[in-house]
């Protein structure tokens, strides 16, 4: 179970090494963007499961936690920063702070709210940081947010991107199996018989959701400059859903099924996007077809709650 | 006071509408304790119902009170229908899995029936046909009281009056109660309990393609995405009002229905979903049931 013994973090350094070698000398750079477009995605989806699958807290918010963190990062690099990219790792880490800020905010309450209407209180959150960042014209309102500062080349997004990934598996990860992570299962598998046993559920919560949005943050802070532009309808329902899909595809509680699901579901639709929709983003058939024929056939995900390693 | 008044009369019947479409979220919350994420969008299918039983009956163009029926029921049979089938084919495998399955199922349908719409019925807003002239009726004070308006009031009253007495009246009603109240208990007494669900489901949907309807008639531009705004705010109304409730989601409907159109009278509507959602988490805080719903007791 140990992650970080010696030869997997070499094996990982090696094939993060080899692949973006691979990236950056063999493939066009649609297939780059995609790359970097997974590891988000991948942020995105450990975010949420922990949260979700490890806590058992329903958030549907965390495309709220990303607008924070993207719009964040941008205004930061934008007035403070002279649009230099080597600030961006300084800027997103801010944009993940703030994220985490509205994390407690929203965490404040969890303790008195359970299962749906925790559920529709992160809804409601991510639609009001929507509605303000649509009313705030300096950040452009309706017409989002054009010329981020973007990463100079691919291997320096690269790098960062999938450091930023490192970061995010290597802490949930490791939560998950510590002993707060054991406090968390037993909140997820009853919550009084959590309390009885003399686990601070109130405050786990809050913790639990605390790392949650910190990393929610960082992937919409990446997002921003990867994109280099966004609006608020970039974080609307949609993308909560979106990323509620790869959690639940790679198996709520499962790390590495998370990342493994987030590069399978940024694949499919690239692989798809031949098919006939009539300028449908081809996503938006395939993702709720998949959702509800995995809740119907194999409800626990592709993993479970294991690892792959 | 008279543009106050104007409002008051707008706001009524979005609030009508509202506590149509809330109804449907409520009674299925009543009885499987889940979300119906897809429930906007059965609403969405009845105002398309209606479009094409009208065209397809060459109606358009003759707007008078047959038509008006026929549009009705074509909605109401049609969002019956697709509640039915949803609730068959997506909720009824889960009926025994935890609860984020289901609601995570239900927010699939929705997309799905959001997405797929687009693609069957286009992405482009179709116009819907008239189904009754919209005369202004009276005109007390420079307030101008329209037929749709008063068609609005009359419909949902009717259809209040309906539902409360199909609940507390019939057979089937105190089933619902039963199984609403005691899941567990109702098959001792001779209940069938997917049957009955099933029927909840039906009963709501109705109500949501009535109000599609009555909503289309008045604002007449429909797309597959028409449910999403309009679904979000009675979901809020019927939450607010105590979702598992009845009047709770009748009372909820009204009270968000003419908030937001004072909002919008008086110029903040940029904010709405804002703040109706804002409210919503206030109420939430205070009094997490809602206004008129039951605590819930957690028993080990």
């Amino acid at each position: 179970m140990n992650f970080l013994a010696k030869n997997k973090l070499l094996f990982f350094a090696i094939s993060f090494v080899v692949i973006g070698a691979i990236c950056n000398f063999a493939l066009n750079s649609y297939i780059q963007a995609l790359v970097v477009s997974f590891m988000i995605n991948a942020i995105m989806a450990l975010s949420l499961n922990f949260i979700t699958g490890v806590a058992n807290q329903f958030s549907l918010g965390q495309a709220g936690f990303m607008a924070l963190g993207a719009y964040t990062s941008a205004v930061l690099t934008k007035v403070y920063f002279a649009d230099q990219w080597y600030f961006i790792p300084l800027t997103a880490f801010a944009g993940a702070l703030v994220s985490t800020v509205a994390g407690y905010l929203v965490a404040l309450p969890s303790f008195k709210l359970r299962g749906d209407y925790l559920a529709i209180v992160t809804m409601g959150f991510a639609e009001i940081v929507r509605v303000l960042f649509l009313n705030w014209d300096f950040v452009g309102g309706p017409r989002g947010y054009n010329g981020v500062v973007k990463w100079p080349d691919f291997l320096v997004s690269y790098g960062f991107t999938g450091a930023a990934l490192f970061l995010t598996f290597i802490v949930l990860y490791h939560l998950k199996i510590s002993w707060f992570g054991r406090n968390l299962w037993a909140l997820n598998e009853d919550e009084i018989a959590a309390e009885v046993m003399g686990t601070p559920i109130a405050k786990n919560k809050r913790f639990a959701f605390l790392f949650s949005s910190f990393f929610a943050g960082l992937g919409g802070a990446l997002y921003g400059h990867h994109l280099g532009y966004f609006s608020p309808a970039s974080f609307g329902f949609l993308m909560s859903v979106q990323i509620l899909i790869f959690a639940v595809l790679g198996g709520l509680g499962s790390m590495s099924g998370s990342v493994l699901s987030a590069g399978i579901l940024t694949a499919l639709p690239e692989i798809l996007r031949s098919l006939p929709t009539g300028g449908i983003d081809i996503r938006m058939i395939v993702f709720p077809i998949l959702l509800i024929l995995l809740m119907i056939l194999r409800p626990q995900g592709l993993l479970g709650r294991k690892e792959l390693f | 006071m008279q543009e106050f008044l104007q409002h008051t009369l707008n706001g009524l019947s979005f609030g009508s509408v509202y506590a149509l479409i809330a109804l449907g979220y409520t009674m299925v919350y009543g009885i499987l304790a889940m979300i119906n994420f897809a429930h906007s969008d059965i609403y969405m299918m009845g105002a398309f119902g209606t479009f094409y039983v009208i065209n397809f009956l060459k109606l358009g163009e003759s707007p008078n009170p047959i038509t008006f029926a026929i549009g009705l029921l074509a909605a109401m049979l049609f969002s019956g229908l697709v509640g039915f089938m949803v609730e068959k084919f997506a909720y009824k495998p889960l009926r025994n899995s935890p609860k984020m399955n289901v609601l995570i199922t239900a927010i699939g349908v929705s997309i799905l029936f959001e997405f797929g719409g687009q693609i069957v019925f286009g992405v482009n807003p179709k116009s819907f046909p008239q189904l009754m002239l919209d005369t202004e009726v009276f005109n007390f004070m420079d307030i101008s009281v329209r037929l749709l308006d008063i068609i609005i009031y009359m419909v949902t009253i009717i259809s209040l009056i309906s539902l409360s007495f199909l609940i507390g009246k019939t057979q089937t009603g105190r089933a619902m109660q039963a199984v609403s109240s005691r899941q567990d208990m109702a098959p001792l007494m001779g209940i069938n309990i997917n049957k009955i669900i099933s029927f909840t489901f039906i009963v709501g949907s109705v109500l949501a393609g009535i109000a599609a309807c009555l909503v289309a008639m008045k604002y007449p531009k429909i797309d597959p995405m028409m449910g999403v705004k309009i679904g979000t705010s009675a979901f809020v109304a019927a939450v607010f009002g105590g979702i598992g409730s009845l009047p709770g989601a009748v009372l909820g409907g009204y009270i968000l229905g003419l908030g937001e159109y004072y909002l919008i009278g008086y110029g903040a509507s940029t904010y709405k979903e804002a703040l109706s959602f804002l409210l919503l988490i206030l109420i939430l805080l205070v009094k997490p049931t809602g206004l008129m719903g039951k605590k819930a007791k957690e028993k080990i």
